[in-house]
């Protein structure tokens, strides 16, 4: 496995379970209740409530709670009572006055590793014992028992890990940071009003494997990334708005009956060309339902028609209601229409798709869908195609009274035939547009999808000049005077895009900058976008900004309002606040708590807000190693399975449902091809929806969802290490430790190895002496899953062998399958987790590491969450209105 | 530049012009110190994370997939891995015992970062790199042409320390943002900037003097920690600066025209073959037209994971960095020699190329003026040591090839460090013992005409090379 550098450990906190594990085979543990009988899930979410440090009223049971908080100390106990005697039996001899060895005096060494200077000499003597080097194997007088030596090498490697956690969380972390590119991304569409920006050119981010990518500690600038920004900038803001005359656009309009009689036409002299025994012999007519074909509804002929050529049209009138045409097109399940638009289409605009569509039938539990796809092949070996709708769009009127679909395609985003300017025909320039049905339609008379009529155009203006322009460039009486109406329009674009109302001083440097720009364009606009560009690269845009403030308020590291609206915008909507929210801090009202919680409200309730819960829930779960799964082949499966998660933490947003349910749930938020893997029955189409499950479907909550049981496999089979880490890390927030530098790889031309389960062959590894201090930590956790396959599919054997997903975790509690684990946690875990949620999602909302000094402010909210009854909602609000977000 | 789209090289021009040269807009020319030599000369280093096979003399796949050659300096036998090179065996050198000797005790992982630069960048702590020796030499030569190097690697972007994700870092160490897509460098190398370019140059100058201005005053209104962050941007435009500068000085000069028919300029790293041979065509190209006389090129990241560690795919395999763990898995070796055999095939179409390729303004081939390095910073498994090296060309710079250079003592057969596959190696104390690598690269630079003795800490150069 890789390697994991230390700083990734060295994020967490001192949870309660990183405490316990740190006091690893010496200290007490408590064994865990466990009743005889297994407890149902749900009565174990009440009793494990039940038992919440968090909830007692004591001062005793408070000050328990707060032991969570408390920063490591040396546990030189251990050190004075069973290491420090054994280094002196064992090695003083060596490493002492007399030879000191290796220039080591190991009896000089501190036994402090957190705050004294020794840790990299202990790291030293951790490696020598770990990998059995030292005492030699020549000096039996020295020998060390096998048991001694796990001792000193556990208290090594708890001490080591907690310094250099202690080293990471003393630092200070800063929430200034610049944008990530996801949230300059959004930032540009929301102040330009435009539905995409092409962001994909910014220089790749740097991600942290355990951490968020919004991380202040990793978003770094450079000359490339700087440059990019200046780009981005000036061509978001050119496409944002125009100059001249409205584009005259090109116009496709596809006629189903010209088309029919098109092809009757082809098929006619095919048929001579082709076999002249059958020709004046009536072909036998397509059957309905197993092409793409063009039917004439009054004479019910039918004629097989996939693909079709179209030519632009001159005058042509787009956006009307024309009558309902005798000849559609019928495209079943997964089937085309494939057009050649030949080589017309602009190379910037708005590609507008307007298709009247209806389903033969109205099955409800048949679905069916339209998706775009553009196209071309410009040589024999030569072709691409790319899906460019963004969604497939739902057909659910009926064939009687069908319903108009639009697409908008922008032109200057997708991949293009890059020969389509050549004055030569090869290679080809021709491209192409796909309207496939996705659809589910099943059956003896399965659904299909009834077109009858294409309208394609771009450039697309649905007014001219487009709300994006005159955003930016507002009517004004000022608008004949070019220095009164730059300085309007400067003063409010920068207002928008710097978060904050702006000096007149401000506008100056602007203005002076477009005094020298103006002469070299020919109209005002063109030379104001170049100026409007210069402000999106300016550092107080591509920054969160927290300002020392030089004035006393309450406390002297709150930020200022404004800062708070911007904080609380990308916090929510990963991009800017918007005018309401500015307007409520310009007045200096946004802090009242009702205030405040009406707008988190709305910021919730706002289409924004999937950006949050998609990042988020991206990130937290490290969603992105799915990237480089290559072991599900179908490419709906693999988006619903990184769509579920996400789906699942709406759920309990909106619905303030306790996060709890993350860990086990009586429902899971299945689409249908979901349902499918899972065994839900009757669940129907490509979106989303709460259902309620049984535990005989063993599912419910995050934990069991098929992509985290896929990405934490080996492409072939699960994979328990995998599994346990991502559990310890991503849920408990509790990280194993990186391997020591002596890890054994398992040994697979080992014939006898090779032949063992999955289950025996880490059993076997974590028996080795070196391995078994992290091993026991990890595998339990990662056993319990072995009813889920490589695809998170249940299964009850493996090989013809039953499943044995048994596993005892160090401190000697059974975890019998994921039902185990699941009731272990909640009955002994909710508040870890509870507390890993809010250290996550406040590290989340702030942008940057939390440190130790941050530890008390989040005990503090986990108590409050749980006391508010563990709503994720709750917890939004408790994270927002917390010194902590409020501090800088 | 093409002389067939620019006639006057800067041979006969310089010969021609005399008293020319004091005008202004000849900057560029006069600013070269070697004018009378216009033969460009050209470095390209490859660089390919994760090492390579070195199985033990005992194991059943040493004959076959070991990577370094056996016998001597001139007698010398491929294995399996570098067969393809059979060919080019003339043209070739390849090196054994060299290595930085800071990274010795590092864990592979962080190799990458340090492999051109030669820097203590460690494993842990704070983070310093130095100077790459492609920068070193784009600093000397990097005003002859538009553009002074060509930065390239298949995941972009610089990664993060202790994990670059490029391989060339400038004179205060931080490093330079590498490209990754095919379409960016091809428009950045041959698409013209419009004819308003000199106005749109000077604007920029007229924005980036407001954003400098902007920043200072933000930056007063800023803790001393956050003020430290927002000089990273204050560095980004200051190097923006410099970039217009030079910009300014190549505005006169058209770009190249290059035939694009048979380039796949939207490649990615997933169709590995197409995507290898674009990248490789592209810094052919941005040669032979004079663009640029420095190139680096890094295939994947150290602990590769993700879509951009599959170039092995071009093979038939999974996961890159996996295969160098998996070597004791059942054909494990000869996977990952395999996958060797393929980077050095690439690495070599490319050479033949350039040796194919007459030199467009001087004697000899292309190759005999470039010299072209292919190499990994670990040998065995997270093993930073023996450094697995290749150069081609770079007779006319002084090269002479056809040969293996052993170098260091007590490793004549690459046993040290062999068949392991645990991080023990990284760890373990150096029984051997190695020459540093940076002596070759003061050997390079020297050759490249760069009046240098000394390169990451180390002086004087290597004797036999």
């Amino acid at each position: 496995m890789p390697r994991i550098l230390s700083s990734q450990l060295q994020r967490r906190l001192a949870t309660a379970g990183a405490v316990l594990l740190l006091l690893g085979g010496v200290g007490t543990l408590h064994a865990a209740s466990t009743p005889e009988t297994p407890v149902s899930l749900e009565t174990a979410r009440e009793q494990g409530r039940a038992k919440s440090r968090f909830l007692k009223d004591s001062p005793q049971a408070a000050q328990a709670a707060q032991a969570s908080e408390v920063i490591p100390k040396a546990n030189v106990a251990v050190f004075q009572a069973a290491v420090g005697p054994m280094l002196k039996k064992n090695c003083v001899a060596c490493h002492g006055p007399e030879k000191a060895k290796g220039r080591l005096r190991i009896d000089q060494l501190n036994p402090d590793l957190l705050h004294g200077p020794d840790a990299e000499r202990w790291r030293e003597v951790f490696n020598a014992l770990s990998k059995s080097e030292m005492p030699p194997e020549d000096e039996p007088d020295y020998a060390l028992a096998t048991a001694d030596r796990g001792r000193m090498v556990d208290w090594l490697s708890a001490e080591l890990n907690a310094a250099s956690l202690v080293r990471r969380s003393s630092q200070e972390h800063s929430s200034f940071r610049r944008l990530t590119n996801y949230e300059y991304n959004y930032a540009l569409q929301d102040i330009l009003g435009l539905p995409t920006t092409p962001a994909d050119k910014l220089p790749p981010e740097t991600t942290f494997p355990d951490g968020f990518n919004n991380s202040s500690d990793l978003l770094q600038m450079s000359a490339m990334q700087f440059d990019t920004y200046r780009e981005l900038g000036l061509k978001a803001l050119k496409r944002a708005t125009v100059s001249g005359e409205r584009p005259l656009p090109v116009t496709y309009l596809i006629s189903m009956q010209e088309e029919l009689t098109k092809a009757v036409e082809k098929a006619a002299k095919a048929a001579v060309v082709k076999d002249v025994k059958t020709s004046g012999k009536k072909q036998n007519p397509p059957k309905a339902g197993h092409q793409a074909q063009l039917v004439q509804l009054e004479t019910g002929e039918r004629m097989v028609f996939a693909e079709g050529e179209a030519q632009p049209r001159t005058n042509a009138v787009v956006g009307q209601t024309p009558p309902l045409s005798p000849v559609v097109l019928e495209l079943p399940r997964g089937r085309e229409l494939k057009l050649d638009l030949d080589r017309f289409l602009p190379d910037e605009g708005t590609l507008r798709v307007r298709i009247r569509a209806g389903r033969t039938s109205m099955n409800p539990d048949e679905y069916a869908s339209l998706r775009l796809i553009f196209s071309a092949h410009t040589s024999n070996n030569a072709n691409f195609s790319q899906v460019v709708s963004t969604h497939d769009l739902p057909v659910t009127a009926p064939a009687s009274s069908p319903q108009f679909l639009v697409f908008d395609i922008p032109l200057g985003d997708i991949q293009r035939n890059p020969f389509r300017h050549l004055a030569t025909t090869f290679p080809r320039r021709n491209e192409f547009l796909h309207i496939q049905n996705v659809s589910n339609a099943g059956g003896a008379e399965p659904l299909r999808v009834v077109i009858d009529h294409i309208e394609i155009s771009a450039p697309f203006y649905q007014q001219w000049p487009p709300q994006t322009h005159t955003a930016i460039f507002f009517a004004s009486k000022h608008k004949s005077d070019e220095q009164a109406y730059g300085r309007e329009v400067l003063t409010r674009f920068l207002k928008r895009v710097w978060r904050r109302p702006v000096t007149t001083a401000e506008v100056d440097p602007f203005m002076a900058l477009f005094a020298k720009y103006r002469p070299g364009f020919p109209t005002f606009e063109d030379a104001m976008v170049e100026v409007l560009a210069t402000a999106l690269s300016t550092p107080e845009f591509l920054y969160l900004t927290q300002r020392v403030t030089p004035t006393k308020s309450t406390s002297p590291a709150q930020i200022s309002a404004l800062e708070l609206a911007s904080r609380l915008a990308v916090f929510l909507w990963s991009s800017i606040p918007d005018d309401e929210l500015l307007q409520l801090a310009e007045q200096g009202r946004l802090r009242a708590p009702e205030v405040l919680t009406a707008q988190v409200q709305r910021m919730l309730a706002d289409p924004r807000a999937q950006r949050f819960s998609q990042n988020f829930v991206e990130q937290w779960l490290g969603l992105d190693r799915m990237s480089s799964v290559t072991h599900v082949t179908d490419s709906s499966l693999k988006e619903a399975m990184v769509e579920e998660p996400r789906a699942f933490f709406e759920e309990v947003l909106h619905q303030n449902r306790s996060i709890m349910d993350f860990l086990h749930s009586d429902y899971a938020v299945v689409n249908e091809r979901l349902a499918n893997l899972y065994h839900i029955p009757k669940v129907y189409g490509p979106q989303f929806r709460k259902v309620s499950v049984t535990p005989q479907t063993n599912r419910g909550g995050l934990l069991t969802s098929a992509v985290i049981m896929t990405m934490n496999s080996d492409g072939k089979d699960s994979h328990p290490l995998k599994r346990g880490v991502w559990m310890l890390k991503r849920i408990l927030d509790d990280p194993p430790p990186p391997p020591p530098p002596n890890v054994p790889q398992v040994d697979l031309t080992d014939p006898a190895i090779l032949k063992m389960t999955v289950k025996e062959r880490i059993a076997d590894h974590r028996n080795k002496a070196a391995c078994n201090s992290c091993h026991s930590k990890i595998d339990p956790w990662g056993i319990a899953f072995e009813n889920y396959d490589a695809l998170g599919a249940f299964r009850t054997q493996i090989k013809e062998q039953p499943v044995d997903a048994t596993s005892e975790l160090f401190n000697h509690q059974t975890l019998a399958g994921i039902d185990g684990l699941k009731r272990y946690l909640l009955i002994d875990r909710q508040d870890q987790f509870a507390r890993a949620m809010v250290h996550k999602l406040t590290t989340y909302a702030l942008g940057r590491p939390l440190s130790f000094a941050d530890s008390a402010d989040i005990d503090r909210m986990t108590a409050q969450l749980r006391r508010s009854g563990d709503g994720l909602g709750d917890l939004i609000r408790l994270i927002v209105s917390s010194d902590l977000f409020n501090s800088r | 530049m093409n002389p067939k789209s620019h006639p006057l090289n800067r041979r006969t021009f310089l010969r021609g012009s005399g008293v020319a040269l004091a005008l202004p807009w000849l900057e560029t020319f006069a600013a070269s110190n070697q004018a009378k030599d216009a033969t460009p000369k050209r470095f390209l280093s490859v660089y390919h994370p994760d090492g390579v096979g070195l199985p033990l003399k005992s194991d059943p796949a040493w004959n076959d997939w070991s990577w370094f050659p056996r016998g001597g300096e001139k007698d010398f036998e491929l294995t399996k891995v570098l067969d393809v090179l059979q060919p080019l065996r003339s043209d070739i050198t390849i090196y054994s015992g060299l290595s930085h000797p800071a990274a010795r005790n590092v864990h592979g992982h962080s190799n990458a970062d340090q492999y051109l630069t030669g820097a203590p960048v460690g494993g842990s702590g704070p983070y310093q790199n130095t100077i790459s020796l492609d920068q070193a030499y784009a600093e000397h030569a990097g005003d002859f042409t538009r553009h002074s190097s060509l930065v390239m690697s298949t995941n972009g972007g610089v990664g993060g320390p202790r994990g670059a994700q490029t391989q060339s870092f400038n004179r205060e160490g931080r490093p330079i943002p590498a490209m990754n897509k095919p379409k960016q460098i091809f428009d950045l190398l041959f698409v013209t900037s419009g004819k308003d370019a000199a106005a749109k140059l000077a604007r920029s100058k007229s924005a980036l003097d407001l954003l400098i201005a902007s920043t200072r005053s933000l930056g007063r209104q800023l803790s001393k920690h956050d003020q430290q962050t927002l000089s990273q941007y204050l560095d980004a435009v200051r190097d923006t600066e410099l970039k217009l500068e030079k910009a300014q000085k190549w505005l006169a000069t058209p770009v190249p025209q290059v035939d694009t028919r048979n380039l796949h300029l939207d490649a990615e790293p997933k169709e590995a073959r197409l995507y290898f041979q674009t990248m490789y065509e592209l810094i052919y190209l941005a040669f032979l037209s004079d663009s640029t006389r420095v190139a680096t090129f890094q295939l994947g990241r150290e602990n590769g994971e993700g879509p951009h560690d599959l170039l092995s795919m071009a093979v038939g395999l999974g996961s890159a960095h996996g295969l160098t763990h998996a070597v004791k898995s059942p054909g494990g070796w000869q996977n990952l020699g395999t996958y060797n055999r393929y980077q050095a095939e690439e690495f070599g179409r490319f050479a033949q190329k350039l040796k194919e390729t007459p030199e467009p303004n001087g004697s000899g081939s292309m190759l005999d003026n470039t010299l072209a390095m292919h190499g990994s910073a670990s040998s065995s498994f997270h093993l930073s040591r023996n450094y697995p090296l290749i150069t081609a060309g770079g007779k006319n710079l002084g090269f002479t090839n056809g040969r293996y250079l052993k170098f260091g003592t007590g490793n004549e057969d690459n046993q040290a460090g062999a068949g392991i596959v645990s991080d023990e190696g990284w760890t373990g104390k150096m029984a051997v013992e190695e020459l540093p690598l940076a002596k070759l690269f003061v050997t390079i630079l020297q050759r490249l005409g760069v009046e240098s003795d000394e390169f990451g800490g180390q002086t004087g150069t290597l004797t036999r090379v």
